[in-house]
């Protein structure tokens, strides 16, 4: 059985254009190497630099993202499924690079998280710099992970607008996700 | 006073802070898993430096990537130098980029733009 259970994941990921993934907990090294990997992919393939950074630079905000939120629900009673419900896959499709990830969030943050994206989703390249800028300057809360830009980032080095979904799971918890294509 | 140096890993870049010949090296990636962590160390040393530092000084800057939290610290970092050439410190500042690489000159342009001293952009002809 196993053997066809890991054939017809590696099937769906081919179909997909899934390159690398990789789901549970996010931890510094594997955000490192999974980085790296990607990067040296892009490279065999002649990939312009600037391509292969912003590819780079959305996976580490977005990974970051994910682990800066589990660090933040430490105390909360969700914190291990929050913890192990991280997932990202880089992936080409139709010559486009896609960086795309998820994990559960808290019911009660789901609003403010969608209010963040619907404010920079549909801004152009100018007033994102603009927002940018304004907002990495804020002081930040005591023991905060991020400096709170990481998705206006996300936004300015994406070649097409963000997607995302909300998914409720069970009443207190939801799947994010979030695609971004270079 | 003395020396400020960390070595470079793949999420840090390496530091290398020489007082007595009054020029900063920063050089590398910086995407550490704390950044405020990382750079607390090397913005105390900075304090100290400014005091005592009575000598035009230098710093030299490669970074190949840099995070958004990085980013706000290396603004906190520039913010120090800023103003201390406003109270009449000598600050020349040479930021290295990748000449094939423009997010790496827009980066470098972007940090440039709050900055009154020389802050010089200079293309790397190749990688180091």
């Amino acid at each position: 059985m196993f053997e066809k259970t890991l054939m017809d994941l590696q099937n769906h990921l081919k179909e997909s254009g899934i390159l690398i993934s990789f789901s549970g907990r996010f931890s510094q090294g594997i955000i490192e190497e999974l980085g790296d990997a990607i990067k040296k992919h892009m490279q065999t393939e002649d990939m312009p630099k600037n391509d292969i950074y912003n590819v780079f630079a959305i996976f580490v905000e977005q990974t970051h993202n994910i682990k800066n939120y589990t660090t933040d629900k430490e105390g909360s009673c969700y914190y291990d499924q929050i913890a192990c419900s991280g997932i990202v896959t880089i992936g080409k499709s139709e010559g486009a690079y896609f960086i795309c990830s998820g994990n559960l969030v808290e019911d009660k943050d789901v609003k403010p998280l969608a209010q963040k994206i619907n404010q920079i989703m549909h801004l152009d390249k100018k007033d994102l710099k603009k927002l940018y800028k304004e907002q990495i300057r804020q002081e930040l809360a005591p023991g905060s992970q991020g400096a709170g830009v990481g998705l206006i980032d996300i936004a300015r080095k994406s070649k097409h607008a963000i997607k995302y979904s909300i998914v409720d799971i069970d009443g207190h918890l939801s799947f994010f996700s979030i695609k971004v294509t270079v | 006073m003395e020396k400020l140096y960390i070595e470079q890993t793949k999420g840090t870049p390496k530091i290398d802070f020489d007082p007595d010949a009054n020029i900063l090296v920063l050089w590398g990636q910086s995407y550490p898993e704390n950044s405020f962590n990382f750079y607390e160390p090397i913005f105390n040393w900075v304090d100290c430096y400014l005091v005592e530092c009575n000598a035009a000084m230098r710093i030299k800057v490669n970074l190949s990537y840099v995070n958004t939290s990085s980013s706000k610290c290396i603004l906190m970092l520039l913010d120090k130098f800023e103003k201390a050439h406003q109270n009449g410190t000598s600050i020349t500042l040479d930021w290295y980029y990748d000449i094939e690489n423009e997010s790496e000159l827009e980066c470098a342009e972007e940090f440039e733009e709050d900055i009154t001293f020389p802050f010089n952009i200079i293309p790397l002809s190749q990688e180091i």
